[in-house]
């Protein structure tokens, strides 16, 4: 078992939670989408990216639209749909539910170990 | 200096260098591989080459500046590699869907890995692919170019026919998980944990839902967990079935590999062998080289040996190759097609090759279509009172054996040109009222029309000459070369005045045609005797027995006489005259009494010495000549000899022994000679019933007077036509009825 792999898997398996998120209040194409998950160090390559996005629009979470650009190619907005609004309060429950049991878990550990 | 490429990236207009657009290109395949059509493969390219378009965008800071390899490296570092735009389904996917991006991604392909390469990189991507250590298979290339070039050809088709490993996906493929036993049994064992795994889930689930229920939890959310475990026992037995799936998918793929290695060395093998074997044909043809100068004189069509070399070659070679091919398509699933040009010119080529050799053989057959014969007649005159010796004589150059034989030979003549020679020399003796001997030659050869087949005849070369009452016959018959090999065959005819005496000499023996074939008087037995010259026959002068004689006289007197007649006649061998006054018997009779009862005295004393003989020559020298019937007879069964076994069935005056000779006989021609003219009835049909050549024993049912011989003769025979003309011209209704009977 390689560490690297585990840490993928870790950031991967949040990747999805994290771009909803992103789009909670307001449309935003994938530079932006992009810029805001680097800044969290969450991606390394944008790469990873392109076929999130599709299998999120595919389920019908996200939405796009098209808008010009004025330095380069049109560029798509995403946004979310109905469904992936109620998609991502469920997520964030059940993020705040982990996050808990993690912390408590990772926490008991520590004080026993003291 | 670089040359510049112009693309169109999401609809934006970027110059680029060609090395950097090569990259970009093989990188974007890379990417498109990684994904299927299920994933939604051509959005998510068309939103990369978006974001691509984008990031150039940036960095072209003047509308003219061109891309370089730099750019398009920052680009995929910014990006990512192949590897990273890969999901792990396991986290993201609700539904198994994505099977085949798994295969592609973790079985192998063989690519050339050019990274690692010597020539080609085949061996190194043969040793990704078969988890071999790259020396081993470089030195099974050494061990096989050695094994006949086996390894050149082979290494050159793999050359060819397998991909180059360019992009990172495609590397990612040629080090990709091997396909192997270990990999079967992971595979068994994921596919168990997960079953194992999930029903102790569904259990636990069930438990606590249950409890949940008692906590008042949602109903709508239990109903919805008790689907979602459904669903995912489905998938996970899907995936153990699955797994069994792939070991019965992986045990086929064994097998028919084990055809695909199996095709790939028979036909790699025969093709090999194939060029060798013809090239080596072609091209010595080519050069003269002199052994192949007898396949040369066969080929009367004279079609250049090269020619039908390379048509064979392309006939026999195509298919084979073709099976090459499929053999390596099964073994190694990325091969490069070898196009549909190069596959419509083969089977083009191997068309005309197919035709072009069936024409070949038309005409080369067409070439003994007419056989035609050439007729010389030569007179010679020869004084009448003397023997006639008649005498083949050989030449040098062409052998010492003077033996008829059917096959042709390469020589060379006294001035050294090539000759062909051959001795199919038939030689047949008739009788003339003329009063000089004429010596006919007839010449035969075969030919694509009448005149080729007449000319070629013609070009036979054969000479004799009648020196001092001796006529001497060449033992052979030569031609051009350039007449080449055509079924080419002499017929020698003499036509001897009768009453002339002739002496055969022995080595005329095996060119004498089979007596009353053909109107030859002469049979292969009378050599070395006197002949007289009768008309349609011949009246042996010295020969050791005179049958009609013996026909009336009783056994003892026969013997008797027999006995002295050879004796006689042994003497005059000896001496060499021609025996007259052998018509006067009496003083002879009593000549023979007297020696016959000396022999007698010691019958016993001799029986034993027969016994101790072993030496072939001594017991056929009494076989044949002891007067006393029980001492031939046990001399008899000790011989082995054909020819003198042959020679005592002919001559001796005892029925007896003459059956017993016969029975040892297994040689046919004289088996049908006793058959034919002997005068017991019992011995010919003994002799009749171990012959096996149908026109011999047609023959006998035809001619011989006994209706017994003649109804044993029909038994045996077979040939409908000569039963047909027995059952209708016999004289004895017996044996009409028994040759009707067999008739269809």
């Amino acid at each position: 078992m390689k560490i690297e792999n585990t840490k993928a898997q870790m950031r991967k398996g949040v990747l999805e939670f994290c771009i909803l998120s992103v789009l909670k209040d307001e449309d935003a194409y994938v530079a932006e989408i992009l810029s805001t998950l680097k800044d969290a160090k969450l991606l390394v390559v944008e790469g990873t990216i392109y076929p999130l996005l599709t299998r999120l629009k595919n389920a019908g979470l996200l939405n796009y639209r098209w808008e010009e650009s004025t330095s380069g190619p049109p560029r798509k907005y995403y946004g979310l749909t109905d469904t992936g609004k109620l998609f991502l309060k469920e997520l964030n429950n059940t993020w705040s539910e982990l996050h808990h049991a993690v912390t408590l878990v990772t926490s008991q550990k520590s004080t026993k170990n003291e | 200096m670089n040359k510049t490429v112009n693309i169109n990236l999401a609809g934006i207009f970027f110059h680029i260098d060609e090395d950097a657009y090569i990259k970009l290109q093989r990188y974007l395949e890379a990417i498109k591989r990684s994904f299927t059509d299920t994933q939604g493969r051509a959005e998510i390219i068309a939103d990369i080459e978006a974001r691509i378009a984008e990031l150039f965008n940036e960095r072209v800071l003047l509308e003219r500046q061109v891309i370089g390899i730099k750019e398009v490296d920052e680009v995929i570092s910014i990006m990512g590699q192949p590897e990273d735009y890969l999901v792990d389904d396991e986290i993201f996917e609700d539904e198994p869907q994505s099977k085949n991006t798994k295969k592609t991604t973790t079985s192998k392909k063989l690519f050339r890995d050019t990274d690692h390469s010597y020539i080609g990189g085949v061996s190194a991507g043969l040793s990704h692919y078969l988890g071999i250590d790259t020396i081993w298979i470089r030195l099974a290339w050494i061990l096989l170019i050695f094994g006949l070039g086996t390894g050149v050809l082979l290494y050159i088709l793999l050359w060819i026919l397998v991909p180059e490993a360019k992009t990172t996906a495609e590397k990612i493929m040629m080090t990709g998980e091997p396909v192997n036993i270990s990999n079967i049994e992971k595979k068994i064992k994921d596919g168990f944990d997960t079953v194992t795994e999930t029903v102790s889930d569904v259990a636990k689930n069930v438990s606590d839902s249950v409890s949940g229920a008692a906590k008042n939890v949602q109903e709508a959310t239990k109903k919805a967990d008790f689907q979602k475990q459904g669903q995912r026992i489905k998938s996970s037995s899907q995936t153990f079935f699955d797994a069994i799936g792939d070991i019965i998918m992986f045990f086929f793929k064994v097998i028919a590999k084990f055809v695909g290695i199996l095709l790939i060395v028979i036909s790699s093998a025969a093709l090999i062998a194939l060029i060798i074997g013809l090239f080596s044909v072609g091209v010595a043809n080519f050069i003269h080289i002199p052994g192949l100068d007898l396949v040369d004189i066969v080929n009367a069509g004279e079609t250049p040996i090269w020619f039908v070399s390379l048509l064979a070659l392309f006939a026999l070679g195509i298919p084979l190759f073709f099976l090459f091919y499929l053999g390596l398509k099964i073994l190694i699933t990325n091969l490069k097609s070898i196009g549909n040009f190069a596959k419509f010119t083969l089977l083009g080529l191997w068309f005309i090759a197919v035709i072009g050799l069936v024409i070949i053989g038309i005409r080369q057959a067409s070439e003994h279509a007419f056989d035609e014969t050439y007729i010389e007649k030569t007179q010679l005159s020869a004084p009448k009172k003397e023997t006639l010796s008649i005498k083949m004589v050989g030449h040098d150059n062409f052998g010492s054996s003077i033996y008829r034989h059917s096959n042709f030979k390469l020589a060379h003549d006294d001035e050294g040109h090539k000759m062909i020679y051959s001795s199919d020399i038939d030689l047949r003796v008739k009788s003339t009222t003329d009063s000089v001997i004429t010596v006919v030659l007839e010449k035969s050869a075969a030919g694509r029309d009448y005149q080729k087949a007449r000319a070629r005849a013609k070009n036979i070369d054969y000479h004799f000459e009648l020196q001092n009452n001796v006529l001497l016959l060449d033992s052979y018959f030569t031609t051009d070369p350039k007449n080449k090999f055509n079924d080419q065959k002499l017929d020698v005819v003499l036509y001897i005045p009768e009453n002339t005496i002739v002496n055969f000499k022995k080595n005329t023996a095996s060119y004498i045609y089979y007596r009353n074939y053909d109107g030859n008087i002469v049979k292969k037995g009378e050599v070395n005797y006197d002949l007289k010259i009768i008309e349609n026959d011949v009246e042996c002068l010295n020969c050791p027995v005179d049958k009609k004689e013996a026909d009336d006289d009783s056994e003892n007197k026969k013997n008797t006489k027999s006995e002295t007649h050879k004796k006689v006649s042994l003497k005059i061998n000896n001496i060499g005259i021609s025996i007259e006054e052998s018509t006067d018997g009496k003083t002879k009779k009593e000549q023979q009494t007297e020696v016959s009862v000396k022999r007698d005295a010691n019958i016993e004393e001799r029986k034993r010495e027969v016994n101790k003989t072993t030496f072939q020559p001594d017991l056929a020298k009494i076989a044949k000549t002891d007067k006393n019937p029980e001492i031939r007879k046990l001399a008899l069964s000790k011989m082995t000899f054909q020819p003198a076994i042959a020679e005592i069935a002919e001559h001796d005056k005892d029925p007896e022994i003459r059956k017993l000779a016969v029975k040892k006989m297994t040689f046919q021609p004289a088996l049908a000679d006793i058959a034919e003219k002997d005068n017991d009835p019992e011995v010919r049909i003994l002799a009749l019933n171990k012959m096996t050549f149908q026109p011999a024993i047609a023959e006998i049912a035809k001619h011989d007077k006994n209706p017994e011989v003649r109804k044993t003769a029909v038994k045996k025979m077979t040939f409908q036509p000569d039963l047909a003309e027995v059952a209708k011209k016999d004289s004895d209704p017996e044996v009409r009825q028994l040759a009707a009977e067999k008739l269809d």
